[in-house]
């Protein structure tokens, strides 16, 4: 059970590193406006999720 | 239903920057430009980051540049190219000028080539550097390129004539 949960964590890390590498290539290619309303909803998704996780009793 | 709402929300902003990352990322008109001289091919600017300033090529040589234009719209795109060499604010040569036609999601290319060897002045001598700005104009959008010609490393020897 235990072992698990330890994979799974590090598929999650695993997931949020390539995203992360991902977005990190591809903002390049954003003009400054795309890049400003993309760090906003980057924002806002997270801090929603925040919410989200806090409403579940976490 | 609140709880759900926050988790929409998060959705939203999720997508949100899935649709800008395509549509202003990866959507529009990109172009780049190859530059093959000697034996080394230059790619001097990729998609929407800043072009390179400059390429070097050896006296006498010549480079043959291609000019790729990547057509990322759901329409066809069509375009005048005119390409011209300038040297201190003035027109050199005209190398090349004709339309260019890219369907949709397609890549389109113009070839020409500049010989360092014909467009040089001859009052050069061989063993001074020379440079040119190719100028390259497709529709609004204009390019600069600044052409560095190396000196030759060896300069040929005078002939002696023979007593």
């Amino acid at each position: 059970m235990r072992l698990t949960f330890i994979l799974f964590g590090f598929g999650i890390l695993f997931c949020i590193a390539g995203i992360g590498y991902l977005a990190a290539e591809y903002v390049k290619y954003l003009s400054e406006v795309g890049k400003i309303v993309s760090l906003l909803l980057t924002v806002g998704l997270f801090s929603f999720l925040g919410k989200y996780f806090e409403g579940l009793g976490w | 239903m609140r709880k759900n709402l926050f988790l929409y929300l998060t959705l939203a902003c999720f997508v949100g920057i899935i649709a800008i990352f395509v549509v202003d990322g990866y959507l529009g008109i990109y172009d780049n430009l190859f530059v093959a001289s000697g034996e080394r091919e230059e790619e001097i600017g990729r998609d929407s980051r800043p072009w390179q300033e400059s390429v070097r090529i050896d006296w006498g040589e010549k480079a043959f540049f291609c000019y790729e234009v990547d057509n990322r719209q759901f329409s066809d795109y069509t375009a005048d190219v005119e390409v011209s060499l300038w040297h201190s604010q003035e027109k050199v040569a005209d190398l090349i000028a004709q339309p260019i036609s890219v369907a949709s999601f397609d890549k389109g290319q113009l070839e020409w080539v500049l010989d360092t060897a014909e467009l040089i002045p001859g009052d050069i001598p061989t063993e001074q550097g020379y440079e040119f700005t190719v100028v390259i104009k497709r529709g609004e959008i204009e390019r600069r390129l600044i052409t560095h010609v190396r000196p030759a490393p060896y300069p040929p020897k005078p002939v002696i004539p023979a007593p």
